[in-house]
């Protein structure tokens, strides 16, 4: 502490020893070694040597109070303490060798530093501008719409401006040059680069690769764009958001379409793989062994991205060993939803087919594919009833947008699919053709005028 | 032989039962205790075959009420008479010869009312049955050849039995024909859909087409 004050005061230091750092934080000061017999701690009688290791043993001192560590860390908050001398400061005259006139002015400075370079001096850059002969530019650099006076005019100012076209430019067009071509940036620069260019190729030899590049013409281009993107008005503003969100609306509805098509071409594979396996099915009933081929249907696998497994029921299949009754093959398991099955119970009844049918092996596989039909064709109903709301606000939209024109819709899309139910007594032969008449009667009774909103909306109602 | 539990992989066999309950009204109500039925639950083999080879024992879980719920019936047949008023849930557990093999539990609403518990009380008796088909895959050496027992010899199905095979028959017919019938429910409508995703299809284009088209020329 007296050392700083005996520095402040500009006093000689004392001739004893200079503080260093380790004085002041103590850390090399001599460690008081406590009389180590007494703090040798023993175990204490009866006590186990396994419980005695737990305890803390690694010293037998106690933990340090300040910290320890004092190397660099990665946050030094507090400020380095320098320990020399403090370095004098001098109030000197310096020259700046950016002026030519060698004026000499003062600043402080470190007195060590005497004598050195003003360390600004090193931003003062000059750029070369290269020059020309009169030869050399009747040669090469001759120009239509640039005199040699006004090239001239170009290069002088751009030694003098250091190449900042933008100044050269604002002052080109002063009244004191009367024979001023008005000129752009762009004219200028084109010109100064294309001089440049020629100089160092042809009459330098210098590589072609040390061209500098300037496209007065994109250069223009981008600058109007700029301008233009700069002077919108609120409203054109207001309008390319618009568009924007426009835009975003119609892929999203894009992507949602792709979705939906997807989904539906899985539903209509899935019905054609459930006529194929029919297919397959009956030849196989051909073959003696066609029971087991039936009790292991033909099921795509698991890693088939476009499998129906998902939506189809799970029956449980044991194949453990052990004792089970068939009834318990029939059960649709809990993880199905309440609402899938009570359509498939509704649909079983429309079909008067009584919901626990006699457990044979063959009642049980028949009754089990046929709740997987009827999931299926349910599945169908339900995108066909939402395709045809989908239609019917497309027609509304189209005859709002074009009143005069109309899309014709198929007239199979207005008929109505007749219903599943069956009558309990009827063979199979006369519920078709009973099913035929009905329909015929509703073909024929239907209002002919009637719009496919009703069918659509009767459509709902069957599901 | 009775100590080989080893299973036999790959076998299943199937043995069908019937169980059920008949009921009888007495009449009047039974003054002691106002019991009006009685009643007897029971598990029958489907066949013509002694059930006690592979069934060791069956338990009946009657309604708490009863004294001792829990009847045991140690060999066939497999049945057990009571007195009652009232309808309940029993659970039938059906033990095996083999008793390393978990039982079957069964559930049977005994009835006494022919029409539900309002309907005119009649004396004619009633009867509730069902069949059943139990499973045994991978059954042990043992069980096998207890079951085989009566299965080699090929037994009839018993008298009283013969209607279910009508029943199973027509039932197969009825389910494959619905079978039919949803399966072409189901061609009409991916046909439907189709035609409504074409039709759908080429509303929207036509749509967009004239959107397009008034929005360019909004725009100039």
């Amino acid at each position: 502490m007296t050392e700083d004050i005996r520095d402040i005061l500009d006093i000689d230091r004392g001739s004893g020893p200079q503080v260093s750092k380790e004085d002041i934080l103590g850390t090399n000061k001599k460690k008081v070694s406590l009389p180590s017999g007494n703090r040798q701690n023993r175990r204490p009688e009866g006590m186990a040597r396994e419980v005695y290791a737990l305890l803390y043993n690694d010293k037998k001192d106690v933990p340090p109070v300040i910290e320890t560590e004092t190397g660099p860390t990665y946050k030094l908050q507090k400020a380095r303490l320098g320990m020399r001398r403090v370095r004098p400061w001098i109030w000197a005259p310096f020259i700046n060798p950016a002026r030519e006139d060698g004026v000499a002015f003062f600043h402080w400075r470190r007195v060590a530093d005497e004598g050195k370079e003003y360390p600004f001096a090193k931003f003062n850059k000059k750029i070369e501008i290269p020059s020309y002969t009169d030869i050399e530019y009747k040669e090469h650099l001759e120009s239509e719409t640039w005199s040699r006076e006004e090239t001239d005019r170009l290069f002088d100012m751009c030694q003098r401006f250091d190449l900042r076209f933008i100044v050269i430019q604002g002052r080109w067009n002063l009244e004191e040059y009367e024979n001023a071509v008005k000129r752009s940036t762009e004219d200028l620069k084109d010109r100064y680069y294309s001089v440049c260019n020629t100089l160092t190729k042809v009459i330098r030899g210098g590589n072609i690769n040390e061209a500098k590049m300037f496209d007065a013409e994109h250069e223009t281009r981008r600058k109007q764009q700029l301008e233009r993107l700069f002077s919108r008005t609120p409203k054109q503003i207001e309008e390319e958001q618009m568009l924007l969100q426009e835009l975003r609306k119609i892929e999203a509805r894009k992507r949602d379409r792709d979705r939906k098509t997807q989904d539906l071409q899985k539903l209509i594979s899935a019905v054609d793989k459930q006529n194929d396996s029919r297919k397959s099915l009956k030849i196989d009933k051909k073959t003696p062994h066609h029971r087991k081929r039936i009790a292991v249907p033909v099921r795509p696998t698991r890693v088939d991205p476009n499998n129906f497994e998902a939506t189809t029921i799970k029956f449980p299949d044991i194949k453990n060993s052990g004792v089970s009754t068939r009834s318990q093959r029939m059960k649709i398991p809990a993880n199905v939803s309440q609402k899938k099955v009570k359509n498939v119970e509704q649909a079983l009844q429309s079909l008067k087919i009584k919901l626990n049918p006699i457990p044979t092996e063959e009642v049980c596989q028949n009754y089990n594919d046929l709740r997987n039909e009827i999931v299926l064709l349910n599945e169908l109903k339900a995108a066909c009833s939402s395709s045809d709301f989908e239609l019917q606000t497309l027609k509304h939209q189209y005859e709002t947008l074009n009143p005069d024109g109309a899309l014709k819709i198929e007239p199979v899309l207005m008929e109505e699919i007749a219903s599943l139910s069956v009558n309990e007594d009827e063979n199979d032969e006369e519920t078709v053709i009973k099913i035929k008449q009905e329909n015929k009667e509703q073909l024929e009774t239907r209002d002919v005028t009637s719009t496919p909103r009703s069918v659509s909306k009767s459509v709902l109602d069957m599901i | 032989m009775a100590n080989d539990l080893t299973r036999v992989k790959g076998t299943s066999i199937v043995k069908p039962i019937i169980y059920g309950n008949t009921a009888k009204y007495f009449g009047q109500k039974r003054h002691e205790d106002g019991h009006t039925h009685k009643w007897s639950v029971y598990v029958r083999p489907y066949v013509n075959e002694d059930i006690g080879t592979w069934v060791k024992k069956v338990h009946f879980k009657l309604h708490d009420s009863y004294e001792s719920p829990t009847r045991v019936v140690q060999k066939p047949p497999f049945e057990v008479s009571e007195t009652g008023w009232g309808e309940f849930e029993l659970v039938i557990k059906i033990f095996f010869q083999d008793t390393s093999e978990r039982p079957v539990t069964l559930y049977h609403v005994l009835k006494l009312y022919s029409n539900g518990p309002d309907s005119e009380l009649n004396e004619k008796p009633v009867l509730s049955e069902f069949y059943e088909e139990i499973i045994f895959q991978d059954p042990s050496t043992y069980m096998k050849y207890v079951l085989n027992d009566t299965l080699s010899k090929n037994p009839p199905i018993a008298e009283q039995n013969l209607h279910y095979e009508t029943i199973k028959k027509t039932t197969v017919d009825k389910l494959k024909k619905s079978r039919k019938r949803v399966q072409e429910h189901t061609i009409m409508y991916k046909e439907r859909l189709k035609k409504l995703r074409e039709a759908i299809n080429k509303y929207k284009d036509e749509i967009c087409a004239m959107q397009s088209q008034c929005s360019s020329s909004a725009l100039r």
